[in-house]
Parts: C-alpha cells; sequence; structure tokens
C-alpha cells in the first residue's frame, strides 16, 4: 500500500505544482493583458486613485492640473486655460484621452516604465505616488496672441496659427479655432458627459478638430517657396535677380485655359521678363506656373518632399495629417500645382515648417510638442533632443529665398508690405502671402494663408496661418502671424 | 497497580533506555505563537490599510481565535501527544487568515456588492470554536482510528442521507445559487455534504481495507484490465453512482469531481493496481463529457471556461470568474495588502472565489504561501499514511489527504482558469461553517493517525522471560 500512496503523493505534487505555474502565469505575466481588457472595473478605477501629472508650458503656466474631487476617483482634471489650449492639451475624461493627455497618458498617470522606479521609492517611502508632469515647448505669450487673434480679429472664421522656433523645431504656439472647453469634459457624471460629448460632436463648427495640424488647405502662392527652392537648387547659377519668364498672361498646353495674375494685372514691366525676386515679392502665378511646367511635377514633388510634405508618419506626438503635393496628370494642371493650387494641400504646421527650414540655413527641424517630462520629485525623467528631419534646400539656395520673403515683406510692391519694420516696430519679417481658391469652381471665399519668420536676421520664431475663406492672405493671415511675432518677441 | 503503570524514570544502567520520541507538542506551541502572530499582523494590517488605526474589536476577535486555537492544542497535550505537531498550526492559520478576510469583507463594499453583515467576523469565529468543538470530541472519542472501521455500513448509509437530504427537501430550504445543497435552519444553513465527504470516505476505506484482497486479486482479465467480481465490487459502485447522480441532480459538479477522485485514490491504494486509475480517468473524462452535453448546467461551465472574455456584462455567467481573474491580476507579485485591494468587486468572493480575494491582496506571493500550506498539510497527511501500520488508518488517511488536495485543486484551479470553474468551499478559507467545521474534523482525523503512526511502542518496564508487564500510560 505504501507504493500506493507514494505514487498518489506523487499525483499531488504535481496537482498543487500545476496550481503553482498557474497562479505564476496568471499573476506573473497576466497581469497587463487582463488589466488592459475594458471591462476591468479595478484597472478602470485604479486610474484615478493618483494624482496625475500637470501639463505646463515652456514658461512654467499650468494649463492642465488635477485637483481633489472628493468623490471615488479621487481627482478632478482641470484645464485653467480652456480652449486657448485645447488643441494641445486634448481631454482627459473617465474613459479616454485626447492630445497631449493620450500620447504621455502613460508618463501623465505615472504607470510608465520609466517611472517605475521612483514608484517603487515612493511606495516604500511611503509618499503619495503621483504621475510626472509634462513640460510643453509652447509659449504663452505666443499662444495667447494666437488664440486672442483667431478669437477677435477673423469674424468667427475656421483656421489654425502654428508658431515653431526653427532652430529646434520645438512648436511655440498651436491654436485652432473654433475651439473647445475640456473642463465640459472632466465630469465625473457619466450622463453629463455623454450630453457634452454628444454636443461637441454634434456642433457644426468641428470645434473638437485640431485645424493646425488635422486639417489641410490648399497652401496658394505659399507654395512658390517649393517652386523657387527647386528652380534655384536645379540652375545653380541663377539668383533672386536673375531675369525670368513673366507673361501677363500664361498659356497653358492642351487645353484653352490661360493662365493670369491676380486681377489680372502685369508682372514687372510687362516685357515678359522680370527678376525672379521681383516676381516672387508680387507672387506671378504665370512666373510659377512656367517655372513649374518647366521643372515637371516630379521635381516639385521632391522638394515639396523635402519640406516635410507627404509625410504619413511626422508626429508631435500626435500624428499629423499628411499635407500633399500630388503628381498632375497634365502640365497644365502641373502649372496650377506649382503655385499651390491643384490637389495641394498643407496644414498651418506645414506653412510654418515652410518658412522654419528657411530661416534655419535650409534645413528643416523635426517639431515638437513636447519638451520634457519631469517626475513628482522635479527630477528629469525625459527631454526632447531637437533632430534634424531634412535637409530641404542648401545653405546658399535657402539665403536666396530668405532674400525673396523679405522684399515680399518690405519691398513697396511686395504683396505684405503693409507690414515692414518701420510698421512694425523695427521687426523684420520675411514671409510669404497665399490666397488660395478653393473648390472645383472656385466657390465660397479664398482661404488666406502666411508664413513668415523673424527677425530675418536671427530668425526665432515661424509661423504659419491659414484662415478658412478669410480672403486675400496679406489682409486676413499676415496680421495675426504679426501679432504672435510680437508677442513672443516681446515688442 | 499504580506503582506499575507509572511512568519509571528510574536508570537501569544494564538496559539503557530506548531514546524516546518526543511528542514535539514544545515545537507545536512555537509554530501556533507564529500563527497568532501572522494573524494578529494582518487583522491590524486591514484595520491601518482602511482607516488608518487598529481595528475595533481586535483585541476581542484576537482573544477568541487565540483560545479556541490554545484549547485544541491543550486537547492535544492531552488526547494526542505524539501527533504530528504541524497540522494545528497550519491549519490555525489558514483558519485565522479566513477569519480575517471575513472581518476584511466585512469592513467594506461598494455600490454593486454590500459588505458582509458586521457580524460575521464573530460569526467566522463562533464556527472555529464549533469547528475546534469538533475536533477536539474526535480525538476524545475516537483513540485509535481502527474503531470507526466497525461502522464502515452506518457512516455509508449516514453519508447517502445526508447527501440525499437537500434533494428530498423542498427547494425552498435547500436551494442556493441553482445547487440543492443546504438545509436552511432559521438564519443558519448547512452544507450536508461537507459531512457526507467524511462519512463516505470512512466508510470506502473500512470497505475496501475489508475487500481488498479479492478486490486485487478475484476476477477475470477483460482486455488487459483485471475486472474484480461483481459482488465485491457492487455495494461500492451503488454507493459511488448513487452519490453522483444525486449531486448531478443537485447540481453540484465540483463536489462529485472530488468524491470521483476520493474514490479512483483509495480504490488504487487499496488494491496497488494501476488499471483502476486508468479506469477511473476514463469512467470520468466520459461523464463529464455526457454530463456537459446532457445538462445545460455543465455545458455551461466549459464554455465559461473555454471562453470568458466573451460577452462582457455583469449579468453573463463568466462575470464571476473574469472578476476574480481581474482581482489576481490587478494583485501582481507582492498583491495591493489586506485592505488596499477591490476584492468585493467580484460576487460572492467570500466563498467560492476568496482565494482570489488572497491573490489580490496578498499578491503572487501570499497566495503561493497559501497554497503551500496546504500542500504541508497533505504532505504531512500522506506521510502519517505512510507510516502508520494499520491498513485501514493508512487507507484512510491517504483517502482524505488526497481528497483535501483535490478540493483545493479543483477550487483554485477552477478561479485561476486552470480547469472549469465549479462551485466548492475552499477548505478553512471560505466563509461559512459547514466546511470549517468539516475541515477540523478532517484535520482531527490525519492527528490521530498520524499520533498512532507516531506513538513509540509499548516499552517493558519489566523483563522477566516471555511474560512482559508493558506500560499503556
Amino acid at each position: 500500500m505504501n507504493r500506493a500512496l507514494r505514487r498518489i503523493s506523487i499525483a499531488v505534487l504535481v496537482m498543487f505544482v500545476l496550481l503553482l505555474v498557474n497562479v505564476n502565469y496568471l499573476q506573473g505575466f497576466q497581469t497587463a493583458s487582463l488589466a488592459a481588457k475594458p471591462n476591468n472595473a479595478r484597472a478602470f478605477e485604479a486610474q484615478f486613485q493618483y494624482q496625475r501629472g500637470d501639463i505646463v508650458t515652456s514658461d512654467n503656466v499650468t494649463v492642465a492640473e488635477s485637483v481633489a474631487s472628493g468623490d471615488i476617483y479621487k481627482y478632478k482634471r482641470v484645464y485653467p486655460r480652456g480652449p486657448e489650449y485645447a488643441p494641445v492639451t486634448g481631454y482627459a475624461t473617465l474613459y479616454s484621452q485626447s492630445a497631449i493627455e493620450l500620447y504621455e497618458n502613460s508618463v501623465l498617470n505615472g504607470s510608465d516604465s520609466s517611472l517605475a522606479v521612483r514608484n517603487f521609492i515612493d511606495l516604500i517611502t511611503g509618499k503619495q505616488r503621483r504621475g510626472a508632469n509634462v513640460t510643453l515647448t509652447i509659449n504663452s505669450k505666443a499662444q495667447n496672441a494666437a488664440w486672442n487673434a483667431l478669437e477677435t480679429s477673423t469674424g468667427g472664421k475656421p483656421g489654425a496659427v502654428v508658431a515653431i522656433d526653427p532652430q529646434t523645431g520645438a512648436i511655440l504656439a498651436m491654436a485652432s479655432y473654433p475651439s473647445y472647453d475640456p473642463n465640459v469634459l472632466t465630469t465625473h457624471d457619466g450622463a453629463k458627459l455623454n450630453a457634452a460629448d454628444e454636443a461637441l460632436l454634434k456642433d457644426p463648427g468641428n470645434p473638437l478638430l485640431n485645424r493646425a495640424i488635422n486639417f489641410t488647405w490648399p497652401p496658394g502662392s505659399t507654395f512658390k517657396i517649393v517652386t523657387s527652392s527647386a528652380y534655384l537648387t536645379k540652375n545653380p547659377a541663377s539668383t533672386p535677380q536673375t531675369n525670368v519668364y513673366s507673361p501677363t498672361q500664361l498659356k497653358l498646353p492642351q487645353t484653352t485655359h490661360i493662365l493670369t495674375n491676380n486681377d489680372g494685372e502685369v508682372c514687372g514691366n510687362g516685357s515678359g521678363q522680370t527678376q525672379l525676386l521681383f516676381a516672387f515679392a508680387q507672387s506671378c502665378d504665370t512666373t510659377f506656373g512656367s517655372m513649374g511646367m518647366t521643372l515637371g511635377a516630379p521635381v516639385l514633388n521632391s522638394f515639396a518632399g523635402m519640406f516635410g510634405m507627404n509625410s504619413t508618419t511626422l508626429r508631435i506626438p500626435m500624428l499629423v495629417t499628411p499635407s500633399n503635393y500630388v503628381i498632375p496628370p497634365s502640365q497644365a494642371l502641373t502649372a496650377f500645382s506649382a503655385i499651390g493650387q491643384y490637389s495641394d494641400t498643407v496644414t498651418p504646421l506645414q506653412e510654418a515648417m515652410f518658412a522654419a527650414a528657411i530661416a534655419d540655413g535650409g534645413k528643416l527641424m523635426t517639431p515638437y510638442l513636447v519638451k520634457q517630462v519631469t517626475a513628482s520629485d522635479l527630477s528629469t525623467v525625459q527631454t526632447t533632443t531637437p533632430t534634424v528631419l531634412s535637409q530641404a534646400v542648401s545653405p546658399a539656395v535657402a539665403s536666396d529665398l530668405g532674400q525673396m520673403m523679405l522684399a515680399v515683406v518690405q519691398s513697396p510692391e511686395g504683396t505684405a508690405n503693409a507690414f515692414n519694420a518701420a510698421a512694425e516696430d523695427g521687426i523684420t519679417i520675411a514671409g510669404k502671402t497665399g490666397t488660395a481658391q478653393n473648390g472645383a469652381n472656385n466657390t465660397g471665399l479664398d482661404d488666406a494663408v502666411f508664413t513668415c519668420y523673424a527677425p530675418y536676421a536671427n530668425p526665432q520664431i515661424a509661423v504659419g496661418v491659414i484662415i478658412q475663406g478669410g480672403g486675400y492672405g496679406a489682409s486676413a493671415a499676415a496680421p495675426i502671424a504679426v501679432q504672435v511675432i510680437k508677442a513672443f518677441l516681446g515688442k | 497497580m499504580s506503582s506499575i503503570t507509572a511512568p519509571t524514570p528510574a536508570v537501569d544502567p544494564d538496559h539503557p533506555p530506548v531514546p524516546v520520541r518526543r511528542g514535539r507538542r514544545g515545537t507545536e506551541l512555537t509554530m501556533l505563537a507564529f500563527a497568532f502572530a501572522l494573524v494578529l499582523f494582518a487583522f491590524a494590517n486591514v484595520g491601518y490599510s482602511l482607516n488608518g488605526r487598529l481595528p475595533s474589536g481586535l483585541a476581542e476577535y484576537m482573544a477568541g481565535f487565540v483560545v479556541v486555537v490554545l484549547i485544541a492544542h491543550l486537547a492535544m497535550r492531552r488526547w494526542a501527544p505524539w501527533a504530528d505537531p504541524l497540522l494545528l498550526p497550519l491549519a490555525a492559520t489558514l483558519n485565522g487568515l479566513g477569519i480575517v478576510m471575513t472581518y476584511r469583507l466585512a469592513a467594506q463594499g461598494n455600490l454593486l456588492s454590500a459588505p458582509l453583515s458586521p457580524s460575521a467576523t464573530g460569526i467566522q469565529i463562533l464556527y472555529t470554536a464549533i469547528g475546534v468543538a469538533c475536533f477536539v470530541a474526535v480525538l476524545v472519542l475516537i483513540r485509535e482510528p481502527r474503531v470507526l472501521q466497525r461502522y464502515t455500513y452506518t457512516l455509508g448509509a449516514i453519508g447517502l442521507l445526508l447527501l440525499a437530504l437537500p434533494a428530498l427537501l423542498p427547494s425552498s430550504i435547500s436551494e442556493v445559487y441553482g445547487a440543492k445543497i443546504q438545509i436552511r435552519l432559521g438564519t443558519f444553513t448547512i452544507q450536508p455534504e461537507e459531512f457526507a465527504k467524511l462519512a463516505l470516505a470512512v466508510s470506502f476505506a473500512g470497505y475496501l481495507v475489508a475487500k481488498r484482497d479479492v478486490l486485487a486479486l478475484a476476477g477475470r482479465r477483460v482486455l488487459g484490465i483485471d475486472l474484480p467480481r461483481a459482488r465485491d465490487l457492487g455495494p461500492i459502485l451503488v454507493v459511488w453512482a448513487a452519490s453522483l447522480l444525486l449531486l448531478v441532480f443537485e447540481s453540484d459538479i465540483g463536489t462529485s469531481a472530488v468524491f470521483m477522485g476520493l474514490f479512483v485514490a483509495m480504490l488504487y491504494i487499496a488494491t496497488s493496481r494501476t488499471s483502476w486509475l486508468l479506469l477511473g480517468f476514463v469512467m470520468f473524462v466520459a461523464g463529464a463529457f455526457a454530463a456537459a452535453k446532457l445538462f445545460g448546467h455543465v455545458g455551461e461551465r466549459f464554455n465559461i471556461w473555454l471562453h470568458p472574455f466573451t460577452g462582457l456584462n455583469p449579468s453573463h455567467n463568466a462575470y464571476q470568474l473574469v472578476q476574480g481573474l481581474y482581482g489576481m491580476a490587478s494583485g501582481g507579485l507582492l498583491g495591493k495588502g489586506l485592505g488596499g485591494g477591490q476584492p468585493y468587486i467580484t460576487p460572492l468572493v467570500q466563498s467560492d472565489l476568496v482565494v482570489t480575494a488572497f491573490g489580490e491582496e496578498l499578491g503572487l506571493a501570499g497566495l503561493m504561501a497559501i497554497l503551500i500550506i496546504y500542500g504541508l498539510i497533505v504532505q504531512r497527511g500522506l506521510q502519517a499514511a505512510t507510516s502508520v501500520k494499520d491498513p485501514f488508518s493508512k487507507l484512510l488517511a491517504g483517502g482524505l489527504s488526497f481528497m483535501l488536495a483535490l478540493q483545493v485543486f479543483v477550487i483554485v484551479g477552477g478561479v485561476t482558469r486552470l480547469i472549469p470553474l465549479t462551485g466548492i468551499t475552499t477548505p478553512f478559507l471560505s466563509q461559512g461553517g459547514s466546511s470549517l467545521v468539516a475541515s477540523w474534523i478532517l484535520i482531527a482525523i490525519l492527528v490521530r493517525v498520524s499520533e498512532t503512526a507516531r506513538r513509540p511502542p509499548p516499552r517493558p518496564i519489566q523483563d522477566e522471560g516471555l511474560t512482559q508487564v508493558v506500560t499503556l500510560r
């Protein structure tokens, strides 16, 4: 009988080993996958048991914080600047997050692996665990100017502003209009949350859309920066002073359509030849339409790509909707694509990137929104190191383009001459206006576009602005960019 | 006679004393001190975690628990001095942790799951007292495990009656969550199957010991398997089939699985024939398959086991299992700490799923410790079975130890999704009286068998030829 008993003992041992292995698998290896199940109430409530980290601007203005709520979720999210920062911060509701709240969720809620050691030390020392703080690259003065300008000066037209530090790619301002107040979504009352969410989703103004990075418009004449870059690169002997073909009317091949300049005006002195600088400052469509046909669509496409267009992977950390250059099927449409029409589309961020690349000697820095992540003990967890996205053009070409953009604002015939240094407290701005026709039959008002950087001699800020249906770029978009520049430079 | 029966300390230089095996009751007391400290610490932990101070009633609860367990210890000093010193401390630790968990679940709940009644902790300690009273009664009444063999048929009949009782009674008295397994007397309920298990185990042991030779030797060989004669196997087969049928009728699959395993294991221990294990396994698989096809609630258990995460809503049948898994997952390696988790989210966590509550609050580390405590109890029981000489005691201790192991395997394996979840109680840890009392009786029988095994042989006090006078204490 003892032999049988020993065998039974072995069977018992096997049973217990199976149990031990299984609980090890369950509690050692399956915890993450089980915590991620959608109906796991424990994991859901656990998110709210710790104070979520703050989101602050680079100049230490708190734009998102968690305060004691006194209910089972312990903390409630508050956005002191509401709609102004909504495109940046996004929201953190009971059920979901967006924008920075989403992309930096794991550091904000403290679950990120980079915080594990600090959390463990907090556990041992009995300190209340807290999420890490996220410091944005946003400058509160530039952001405030951008938001106020969008809210007040456009008459409620949708649009967006992005400002970038050309030397690093740090995003200094990112405002979108219309916006929403994320505070309405932080309620802990499920019914109220659903109602607020539904109201925002049904709002015809689509306030949840971040137009700065997730909506595109035709770039209009601002695309002439790309066309000129391609021309100057492919013709190394040419300079801004080189004469280029600039007819009053450009007959397009294989069509009866004739391309004219704005209001049919004459480019230069009407001789059909004018300086590149002059054609750029006056924004002659015939010059650049012809230039685009000569260069060819593939060349324009490759230069558009060098400036960051056609990228489906750009993240700031939010995924940016691609700005596209589509190779046209005919020469005639290539002419339109060279002046920012046809199927060219850009985000306001892309507009800022055009100017930023020229301002930084042709070197385009990757735009980013998070400067650093700081743990609750104020130690730095992560710091963003600026990276080069591409060398869009050579420094020489960038310098030529800089001169041309300077002429747009500073020379008497420039389209944005109203904002010359004399008018703007001595700030020397270089830029390019765009007035984009939209829709198949050019219905509705033109979209106003402006890209610029300042100060010309020592670029510190590049701004892109698009106002939907704003009309002329110089009259609707440029004033907003100028206000942002002045606020940022402290003038 | 008194001068003869009294222990004689005098040392005869010609006959040095046989090395005396010590009773190890002092060791037991030391181990009990650890058990008490552990339970006290756990209690304090709950209070500090929930309210930031020592729990109210800590002194009363601890005093009650300690006194009851010390009575068990003193009873062992008096009536089972040679018994295994580990069984009582191990059982007391588990019982204490069960009381602490009851207290913890009574102290906190949420909107969906109300906390247990505030009196639950006191009642659980009362059940402990009743359990220990039965423990002491077994030690006092059964001085030799052999005497139980006399009641083979009586206990078999009692076991069957206890099993049948809830099925015969009206549902209003016997039904609980779809299973007819209890008898309700006012506010108290008794689950007779817990006691039926013990009675039938004793009955099986008595019958198999009497018939083991004929079962092993007489009979025909069919397909390489030695089949016993029908008249030898008949009675036991009837008991087994009847119990299974009753359990299926009462919708209590977990217990029927434990019965089946107990039966096969004892048959194997008695006859040492591997063919029995094979036969038992085949019958079990076939039976389970047939049951899954025939009875909706059995098939559903399999479905829940295989697809627990489909249909995620509170009314779905897998909700309890899934919440238990979530609880254990949230505990992770070191747990949330007693009072730090949310075990109350899991429905009825205090009974069948109590292991998940420990997994959530004590973590993988604590749960493994609990499993190892069970493993040690089973190991001490099997050790007693191996070393005891009398075949009946051997079979009884072996069978009961295996039954305890199987019960832990079925419930812990069930809640951790190793096997389909079938609701049975977790020995010592689940809230409720019947299981706790029955577990204490089981431990008492193991203690008695181990005492018999470890008791030193009678020592001669006179050495005068063939006739010896021995001391029987």
